[in-house]
């Protein structure tokens, strides 16, 4: 074995070729998908199953999957591997990041991707549900490719419904059923409450969310979808949702203080609380551990049917070229994919955002066996865009702390909102006086 | 260490010690009791007594979900590698802040210890960028690189070996001792106690670490425990199995747990002995 100067220099350039020709097959491009666990651990290894799919029919490229943790999580590893100049050449992103990504360059337009297929952007969006466009694409341009997207739901224990003498078939579509049905459900053993009529979970992120969704049920706007600069957290119909959500502690049919996701869940599937407000993202979870028959509903009213979407988005981090942002591209397309994007809903809970996927036959085998599932469906009819701004964690931070101090009883909803609002345009505000306010003569 | 000899009569201390000593142990009992239940959402889970007969599905479910003889693995090599080099770093680090006079030392060694203010969350960017730049992007050395040296270990040492009889060395300098073999004949035995605390709280530290790993590690291959089972503990928008999360969370924790049990008497041992001399 000598390995002399000149076959070292060969050895180099024959790898070189094969760098510059993938297509060759020799060496594909060796590219990484960041994601999050949106539900469970089984999950993760279905992940894997999917990756590897891919890059068996794919021989020219290499996906390896990473596990990055929460969205937030995801949101900083994503960020600290770009700053260290090794992104990723795709992440799953939670789906109201892309806003804040995007002002800060931090991920790129994809138009000139979708124009090489020869579509317009119009013709490449409309093969998603319409509710889910207000977080991809921004001024004009597709930023995110929706991958599994979710809206809140109400999830009902059928047997407790009948049990107080309530219809399953006739679940509460406003708030006022909502509020005498969770005061029918709730249990008490002297001042002791021992089933909960209903459940909300309050931790960061689905806290938020779900504030937001009671807001449009309340005709609310929340958020300035057009511009990052504004909320609208101290406005009548913030204040309704909050004082309503406030009042369901204070009626004693929802436990008090901050619930985190999984114990309201936990909660529900154990029968210690009857009705629980959550993603549709934990349907198939909820589904298969459920030891009693399951209904879900609409979010109820107060004014009028709306909800925000949640879930996430695949993005190409600024940096990611030539041959890296091709695969990225190609795994991209073949994960939102009618079939994979079918595939990832049956698995999960989270509706497919590929509206063709419905028109599958194993889908709509899928949805006769498994109504429920087509009521998350449906309800996106009445889906609107969810919560982005400038620094969208921080400015929905400000409203999630003040809910828990509302939730715990320190707070009157009016006192919180105000505070929130305060904090909220606090941090935005850099971007606002860059923005909305910098005028010409008043510098 | 005189609490005996305080007003307090001696069996109030002692209940007072079994209900921390409880509060402790029941986030561990109920651990344990979970991790055997053979249903893992149903309404006895939050039971501390288990009413079930003990099953190991969880075990197997949580074993199937992870690789964990090689999460294993990384996590020993990680924090026992990092407490390799850090033996050698604190121990020079402390003898020459300690022992050798030079100007600006104690400047030097209060400059030292502001690193210990600082939050670690706020270098994942800084450390990240120098790991990417040294080409240890996604490698164990990358997880273990910043941690080489510890101002806290250093502190640590400095102070052990300042307590040491500066004769002790001096004999051995006139018995023709070189510099290495006093830090390892004269300093470093009687500095015993100080090193296995400080292994103590380095290893579970770098153990149980999670978002440092999870930013510098990206192939399946080279995750550590703490990552690995966070794949089933961490969903973000989703309901959570806590039977198999605690028969997880038993595993992970377990080789530590069982490290501590068997080691207790030599580290009380030691302890004590070194205190005698």
């Amino acid at each position: 074995m000598t390995t002399t100067r000149r076959s070292l220099l060969a050895g180099a350039a024959l790898a070189a070729t094969f760098a510059m020709t993938p297509a060759f097959g020799q060496s594909p491009t060796e590219i990484e998908l960041f994601f999050p666990v949106p539900v469970d651990g089984q999950l993760a290894r279905d992940m894997a199953t999917l990756i590897k799919e891919f890059n068996e029919g794919h021989p020219a490229i290499k996906v390896t999957p990473v596990y990055t943790g929460s969205y937030d999580e995801t949101l900083i590893k994503t960020r600290a591997a770009m700053k260290a100049g090794k992104p990723p050449a795709v992440s799953i992103m939670s789906a109201n990041f892309l806003r804040d990504l995007q002002i800060e360059g931090e991920i790129q337009p994809l138009d000139t991707l979708i124009k090489a297929d020869g579509k317009s952007n119009d013709q490449f969006m409309g093969q998603f549900f319409p509710a889910l466009s207000g977080n991809a694409v921004l001024d004009r341009s597709v930023y995110g490719v929706p991958f599994h997207n979710s809206t809140p739901i109400l999830y009902i224990n059928a047997e407790h419904f009948k049990e107080v003498g309530l219809d399953p078939e006739n679940p509460p579509k406003n708030w006022a059923e909502l509020a005498a049905a969770a005061a029918k459900l709730t249990k008490r053993e002297g001042d002791r409450v021992t089933r909960w009529g209903i459940a909300i979970p309050s931790q960061y992120d689905t806290g938020g969310w779900l504030l937001q969704a009671l807001t449009y049920s309340n005709g609310g706007r929340w958020f300035n979808v057009d511009y990052a600069g504004e909320v609208y957290y101290d406005e009548p119909s913030t204040l309704g949702a909050l004082t309503f959500w406030s009042d369901l502690v204070k009626n004693k049919v929802l436990q008090p203080g901050v619930q985190q996701n999984g114990a309201v869940s936990t909660a529900f599937l154990s029968g210690q609380a009857s009705m629980m407000l959550h993603s549709t993202g934990s349907l198939t979870f909820v589904r298969s551990n459920a030891k009693f028959p399951l209904k879900v509903a609409f979010v109820p009213k107060n004014l009028q049917n709306q909800v925000p979407i949640g879930g996430a988005s695949l993005v190409v981090p600024t940096g990611v070229e030539g041959e890296r942002r091709k695969a990225a591209w190609t795994l991209i397309n073949w994960m939102t994919s009618p079939e994979k994007s079918g595939w990832w809903s049956r698995a999960t809970g989270y509706f497919a955002p590929n509206m063709q996927a419905y028109e599958l036959p194993e889908m709509k085998a899928f949805l006769d066996k498994n109504p429920d599932a087509k009521v998350a469906v449906d309800q996106l009819a009445y889906a609107r865009p969810w919560f982005a701004t400038y620094k969208t964690v921080p400015v929905r931070k400000a409203v999630e702390d003040e809910l828990a101090n509302v939730l715990s009883g320190k707070k009157s909803p009016k006192e919180a909102l105000v505070a929130a609002q305060k904090a909220a345009d606090e941090i935005m505000k850099p971007y606002v006086e860059q923005t909305a306010l910098k005028l010409p003569g008043s510098n | 260490m005189s609490v005996a000899n305080r007003e307090i009569s001696p069996k109030l201390g002692y209940g007072a010690t079994l209900l921390v000593a409880a509060l402790w142990a029941v986030p561990f009992l109920w651990m344990l009791v979970a991790a055997f239940n053979p249903e893992s959402t149903g309404a006895g889970m939050a039971a501390l007594i288990p009413d079930y007969v003990p099953s190991l599905a969880n075990f197997a479910e949580a074993w199937g979900l992870a690789d964990f003889p090689r999460y294993g693995l990384n996590t020993a090599i990680i924090s026992f590698g990092i407490l390799a080099v850090q033996f050698v770093t604190i121990t020079l680090a402390g003898y020459a802040f300690a022992r050798i006079d030079f100007p600006g030392r104690s400047f030097c060694f209060y400059l030292f210890l502001t690193q210990l203010m600082l939050a670690p969350v706020a270098l994942i960017v800084p450390n990240l960028v120098t790991i990417a730049s040294l080409g240890l992007y996604d490698s164990l050395l990358g997880v273990m690189a910043p941690y080489f040296a510890s101002a806290f270990g250093t502190f640590l040492m400095r102070q052990a070996f300042r307590a040491i009889p500066r004769e002790l060395e001096e004999a051995a300098l006139i018995d023709g001792a070189s510099i290495g073999q006093r830090i390892r004949l004269i300093y470093l035995p009687l500095a015993k106690p100080s090193l296995i605390a400080f292994a103590i709280v380095s290893v579970t530290s770098h153990w149980n670490e999670f978002l440092w790993p999870l930013m510098v590690i990206n192939s399946p291959d080279l995750r550590p425990l703490t990552v690995g089972l966070a794949t089933f503990t961490r969903g973000a928008e989703g309901a959570q199995a806590w039977g198999v999360i605690a028969a997880g969370t038993l595993i992970v924790s377990a080789p530590l747990i069982l490290a501590f049990v068997l080691f207790q008497r030599a580290f009380v041992n030691s302890f004590v002995s070194s205190g005698i001399k």
